[in-house]
């Protein structure tokens, strides 16, 4: 090991924390995800997640019945029902994207959204 | 030292990396990550680097990485292995011929590892079409650190006793 060795370590090391903690603290925030509400199959809210808006509930009243949403830290359940079985509120939270709570009797879909729509990595295989 | 001598002796280095390669994929790795790997092969292209200097150097690599293609049969890592091997083999050459003052054969090594991981993830970035890979070349540069470590301490090695016991590699300027 000569001093360029250690050198060239020392560098090594520190780009990969330094750009590690970038990524941290930009690449993956929460802001590139969003809520969708669709009823009959249009979408009829688009929330984005905000530290504001936890614990805000949103009424969905529609001619098909009546949901109650509520908005949690990155995450987003159904809490009120007036179907029959309740399906939607026993499933509680939702936080990755592409999850769906789906309400059949009421025609609801929630459904947690990315920006750039299919980007997310299912697999990686070497 | 002749020309058929050295052909014998490059395919030598290709034949010893190739089973270097298989029998790395044999050996399990104490951490789970994919693309990491010991990288043991990279030993044989850089004491071909250092011997015969850098056309035979990117010629072993190449080889080595079309064999393996056909003893595996899997041609995505294939496509890895490629990019990998020659941008590592050039950044090593640069490296090991411009600054050999300032590095050793494991610094040479390391900035090899570190080539051969970023031109990987660069090319599961242009596969995928997606950017956000390149927040994995982090985990794989910290461990590129100590297998391209190793490797350069073993090259060191190598080379050393090639110095010793084979002292016709050396003395090719004359002949070729």
């Amino acid at each position: 090991m000569t001093k360029g060795d250690k050198i060239l370590v020392l560098f090594i090391v520190l780009l990969s924390f330094l750009s590690f903690a970038y990524i941290n603290r930009y690449a993956f925030s929460e802001q590139e995800k969003f809520i969708s509400v669709q009823v009959n199959g249009e979408e009829i809210k688009k929330i984005l997640f905000d530290q504001q808006l936890v614990g805000h509930t949103i009424p969905v009243e529609t001619e098909f019945g009546y949901n109650l949403i509520e908005i949690g830290d990155g995450q987003v359940r159904v809490i009120e029902a007036d179907c029959p079985d309740k399906i939607d509120v026993k499933q509680g939270y939702i936080s990755r994207i592409g999850e769906t709570i789906v309400c059949l009797p009421n025609k609801l879909v929630v459904e947690i959204k990315g920006e750039s729509g299919e980007d997310d990595i299912d697999i990686m295989n070497y | 030292m002749r020309k058929t001598n050295k052909m014998i002796f490059i395919s030598l280095l290709v034949s010893v990396g190739l089973a270097l390669s298989v029998i790395e994929s044999a050996i399990p790795l104490p951490i789970a990550m994919p693309g990491a790997r010991l990288g043991l092969s990279n030993m044989v292209v850089l004491v071909t680097l250092v011997v015969f200097g850098f056309k035979d150097g990117i010629k072993v690599g190449m080889l080595k990485s079309t064999v393996l293609m056909l003893i595996t049969g899997s041609v995505s890592s294939f496509i890895y292995s490629i990019s990998g091997a020659i941008l590592s083999c050039v950044l090593m050459h640069i490296a090991y011929r411009y600054f050999s003052r300032i590095f050793s054969l494991i610094g040479v090594s390391i900035v090899g590892a570190a080539a051969h991981n970023f031109a990987q993830v660069s090319v599961a970035v242009m596969m995928l079409s997606n950017t956000r890979i390149y927040s994995y070349l982090p985990f794989l540069l910290l461990v590129s650190l100590f297998s391209g470590y190793f490797v350069g301490l073993s090259s060191t090695y190598i080379v050393e006793n090639l110095k010793k016991n084979f002292r016709v590699l050396f003395s090719r300027q004359e002949t070729i």
